[in-house]
């Protein structure tokens, strides 16, 4: 009987620390979430509100560059903004979890969701600092120049822009992978 | 008085003998088939992905006019996003390969977490890995089929046509290997969370 209640005793003692665990887990969760939301927003409007118009003109060009100009850009704008909007959304399920720590299916959903914005992002901003990196170097084989020299403030800006969601980035990993090892331990 | 203390010692032997002889298997049932389809999707994704980097690494072409100072020749050397392309996607197949006999764990064993768990965690390191080089190889390709004509960039697929078929076949393998890392990490999601 006492080898009962002794194996008893030590089986809630266990799960009264995996529910600290995964309350702590649950915290971190949603701190990385309000991270990753202001890293997201901040790129999508850094890039968004782009718009550089050259002193000079000729009779039939007026030279102007906004992220619109290229498609990569744009791709990168949209996709900033969906992972942004996903990530203000998520945040109520973020709390459930810190209140409830048994909730399971919701935890899949996010995990999966997750995955797909991890995704979608990271070619979003992959395609944007590739043509970032052709507008700082160019490509003499392909004759494409690099119009950086000209275009300095745009050519900042676009660069700057990156650094938001390369934050955004790990930080989805992160949050995937806290996922899954407070999903493991059930 | 004496008090009469049962030992139960036959109940102690069997208990003994429980903890050194494994415990019977449960039966598989759903985790077991979604093991199965994993370890097939993992093959797929390996030969997509060797795929993808031995295309774009034997894309090659030389344009058969030349003038006086230079030949017009496009590989896959002349953009950085290639070169990062076609080392990536080598990276990616051999974590594939290597993480196939967890795989195998994972069908022997369905109710283990540990093996699925090191599966999700190191299937997306490299879905980010796998996207970024696709995504970057896929915004050059686009280029070189539309040009751009706010920034003067010529669509060099007017002239280069092979090398333009090559390149594009690979991102689109490329892309076919993300796909399927992601499906991989939902089912291990799933293996895992729902007991």
């Amino acid at each position: 009987m006492e080898k009962a209640t002794f194996v008893e005793l030590s089986e809630q003692k266990i799960s009264n620390q995996n529910g600290k665990m995964k309350r702590g887990v649950a915290v971190i969760d949603f701190i990385l979430r309000l991270i990753a939301i202001v890293a997201t927003l901040a790129s999508a409007i850094a890039m968004g509100t782009t718009d550089e118009t050259l002193p000079f003109f000729t009779q039939f060009v007026r030279f102007r560059a906004k992220y619109d100009d290229l498609p990569a850009l744009r791709l990168f704008v949209v996709a900033s903004a969906i992972a942004s909007g996903y990530l203000i959304l998520s945040l109520p399920f973020s709390i459930l979890h810190i209140i409830r720590s048994s909730a399971g299916m919701t935890r899949v959903i996010l995990i999966i969701l997750d995955t797909v914005m991890l995704a979608s992002l990271t070619a979003g901003s992959s395609a944007a600092a590739s043509i970032v990196y052709l507008a700082h170097k160019g490509n003499t084989k392909a004759n494409w120049f690099a119009f950086c020299q000209q275009y300095n403030s745009f050519c900042e800006r676009i660069s700057g822009s990156m650094i938001g969601s390369f934050i955004a980035i790990p930080l989805f990993i992160i949050l995937i992978i806290l996922s899954a090892l407070v999903l493991s331990r059930r | 008085m004496s008090t009469n203390i049962d030992i139960q010692e036959s109940s102690k032997d069997t208990k003994g003998k429980a903890v050194l002889v494994t415990a019977p298997a449960r039966p598989g049932g759903w985790k077991k088939g979604i093991a199965i389809m994993d370890f097939i999707l993992r093959l797929g994704a390996v030969a997509s992905a060797l795929g993808a980097a031995a295309t774009m690494g034997m894309s090659d072409q030389t344009l058969p006019f030349f003038t006086q100072f230079f030949q017009f020749e496009a590989s896959y050397d002349s953009f950085t996003a290639f070169q990062f392309f076609v080392i990536t996607m080598a990276i990616v197949a051999g974590y594939l390969v290597l993480s196939l006999p967890f795989s195998i764990v994972a069908i022997i064993r369905p109710h283990a977490t540990g093996p699925r768990l090191f599966l999700v965690i190191l299937d997306t390191v490299f879905l980010t890995l796998a996207t970024a080089s696709a995504a970057s190889a896929a915004a050059i390709v686009y280029l070189a089929h539309n040009g751009n004509q706010d920034t003067n960039w010529l669509a060099i697929c007017n002239q280069f046509g092979d090398f333009c078929a090559q390149t594009s076949g690979a991102v689109v393998s490329s892309f076919i290997t993300v796909v399927v890392l992601v499906l991989l990490i939902v089912m291990s999601a799933l293996a895992i969370g729902k007991h």
